[in-house]
């Protein structure tokens, strides 16, 4: 039977590879750094990825059917429960989604609790189609109601990606809470996530900043050519000052949920899914930046745009600003998501989260 | 399916007319999927093709003649230009103000309104305001649930058409919900209105019940689903279904080509892409 998975996994990580290695080599893949400080070919080679990781998922799939006539890897995750929850999870994006961008005003948007939801407790392929399915829905099912919106659809394959990682993340342990961990534990596990992150930071979300302040007409330029990367800081531009603060306000709320719940709980499992939302948000940067660039000339009508006027105001073109902006929103955003799903699992019944076919192995059978 | 609904008896013939969404005018008639494909086709070639006089031919020979055809191109328009307006003052303020031009039109404190920028602007709401007629025309003259079955019909699984389906009752019980939860949570003593902390630190007092309310929900509502063969295999019955034509099957493929060739056009770079 493991050998069985094995070939399975076997065959779908080499086409994964090959069509990588096709994708790629078969065109010009520009590797330098772009103005923004990312290479050129990163939406090319983001796009390469996705097609591959779909060619590799289908010839997993198919070595399935040769091996068993069944494809119970994916019905699995697909239970009667699984599919009553579906609805619930996408009018739970959808509700939210509106009420935050259009009320609150801030830079988050908070659209897809229910995704993750599905994700942790049914398994990365649910999840993955109640993100896709949100954003269709709510664009084409509820096209004639006050919740309906024509602009959700062009950001389905995000929502697909959020849907997928949490998933995998909920399989990992991700959101099972590790309560009354040992002290030397928790130590070791603080400082883990903190290296996890500031990787996270200087490879995933720094580069995108790296030549801001520095783009022609810019006062913040140094005449020599050489531009200091914190060099926007100097601007004293009112639109920074008011960002900074809000910002500030956001994090400084995050961190004291995450000191209480690590001082009083002794509990590990926030430093898992703060690495996991912070993953998760920096993918998601990537992949809803060219969608914004493209389709919304980089604005959603929400909290989110006058970062965007902020950093073109600082110098970057269009695609870079949206990029240092998501680059911001996206990880905050997916990191309190991942927060609130993680807090509102952790005290719902084992037995309710256990009858999900990932309920079990995602968030174990012992109430702490 | 006519000949079958003739030897129904009278409650039976009640309950499959009362499946059948009113189709009041001849685009209500059309099959949902064509209508869903036009929409589709209007907003992608929208995005593909810059330009203002490509836009405003889209809408008019995209949009336009299914708006009048179902009467409704009033709401159409209006509901387009609402949705549009949050986006159309963002972007105009990011971009007017923000984007580097060569033109400078007037100044605001330390921000110049270049010509660039308004064009760019300008362009970017043209082509959301096409988009979101294009899509809300679909919404106006289509049963969601007519939509559903239509999918349905084609082989999409019926539990994930239940799933879609589902939502449509789904959005108004959870609005409900949170109301209820956020009236209680008042009652004792949660602040909801206020600062911007106090406002974000109250989503979880009220997401919270709602989440948990549903996982419970999600219980009882599957027991009920499932004693009632909807785990069951095999294919369903469907009472009734839209009606489809060979002219409308054609007219499908002719858009699906359309798209490809534009996309394929876009990506060679035979044609430019603005913005």
């Amino acid at each position: 039977m493991i050998s069985r998975i094995w070939l399975r996994v076997l065959v779908g990580g080499a086409a994964l590879a090959g069509t990588v290695f096709i994708g790629l080599s078969g065109s010009s893949f520009d590797t330098t750094p772009a103005a923004g400080g990312v290479p050129a070919g990163a939406n090319q080679f983001m796009l390469v990825l996705a097609l591959a990781l779909i060619v590799g998922f289908l010839f997993y799939e198919a070595v399935e059917w040769l091996q068993t006539r069944r494809l119970d890897s994916i019905t699995h995750q697909f239970t009667t429960r699984t599919i009553v929850l579906m609805p619930f999870a996408i009018a739970l994006n959808i509700v939210l989604g509106q009420t935050v961008a259009s009320a609150l005003k801030l830079p988050i948007y908070l659209d897809s609790i229910g995704t993750i939801l599905v994700g942790v407790l049914a398994g990365p392929l649910a999840g993955a189609a109640t993100g896709l399915l949100s954003n269709l829905a709510w664009t084409f099912m509820l096209a004639s109601t006050p919740f309906g919106s024509p602009y959700a659809w062009p950001f389905a394959i995000t929502a697909t990606e959020i849907g997928l990682l949490a998933g995998l993340f909920g399989y990992l342990g991700a959101f099972r809470p590790r309560p009354r961990t040992l002290p030397a534990m928790l130590v070791a596990g603080v400082v883990a996530g903190a290296v996890l992150l500031g990787a996270l930071l200087w490879y995933g979300i720094l580069p995108a900043y790296r030549d801001l302040g520095c783009g022609p007409g810019n006062a913040a330029a140094s005449p020599d050519g050489v531009c200091t990367p914190i060099a926007f800081l100097h601007t004293s531009d009112p639109l920074f000052i008011a960002l900074a603060i809000v910002l500030l306000a956001i994090v400084i709320m995050a961190a004291v949920v995450l000191l209480v719940r690590l001082a009083r709980d002794r509990d590990l499992g926030v430093v898992y899914v703060l690495v996991a939302g912070a993953v998760c948000g920096v993918v998601s940067a990537f992949i809803s930046t060219p969608i914004a660039a493209l389709v919304f000339g980089g604005v959603t009508g929400s909290g989110t745009d006058f970062l965007v006027a902020a950093f073109q105001q600082a110098g970057s073109s269009l695609e870079d600003a949206v990029r240092q902006q998501s680059l911001i929103s996206d990880p905050i955003d997916k990191t309190i998501t991942y927060l609130i799903v993680f807090t509102l699992l952790a005290s719902t019944s084992r037995r309710l989260t256990a009858r999900f076919p990932q309920g079990e192995r995602a968030l174990g059978t012992v109430e702490d | 399916m006519a000949d079958e609904a003739a030897d129904l008896s009278a409650p039976d013939a009640q309950l499959l007319a009362r499946l059948i969404p009113p189709t009041p005018t001849v685009w209500d008639r059309y099959n949902p999927l064509t209508k869903a494909t036009l929409a589709a086709a209007t907003t992608i070639a929208a995005l593909g093709l810059g330009g203002y006089l490509t836009q405003g031919l889209l809408f008019a020979a995209l949009v336009l003649p299914g708006a009048i055809a179902g009467r409704v191109v009033w709401r159409v328009v209006r509901t387009a230009a609402l949705v549009t307006l949050p986006l159309a003052v963002a972007v105009g303020l990011v971009s007017v103000f923000t984007r580097p031009g060569l033109t400078i039109l007037f100044r605001v404190g330390p921000f110049d309104a270049t010509l660039e920028g308004l064009d760019f602007a300008a362009r970017v709401v043209v082509h959301l305001f096409v988009m979101a007629a294009a899509l809300i025309l679909f919404g106006a003259t289509t049963s969601p649930r007519a939509f559903v079955v239509d999918l349905e019909r084609r082989g999409v699984s019926p539990r994930l058409a239940f799933a879609i389906g589902a939502v449509l009752d789904t959005v108004p019980a959870i609005v409900e919900r949170a109301r209820e939860v956020l009236e209680a949570q008042r009652a004792r003593g949660l602040d909801t209105e206020g600062g911007l902390l106090r406002r974000a630190t109250s989503i979880l007092p009220l997401a919270g019940p709602v989440v948990v309310g549903a996982l419970h929900h999600v219980e009882a509502r599957s027991l009920a689903l499932e004693a009632r063969g909807f785990g069951r295999p095999g294919p369903r019955h469907l009472l009734w279904a839209p009606a489809d034509t060979a002219t409308e099957r054609a007219i499908r493929w002719l858009l699906l080509v359309a798209v490809v060739a534009l996309v394929v056009a876009a990506a060679t770079g035979a044609i430019s892409h603005a913005p």
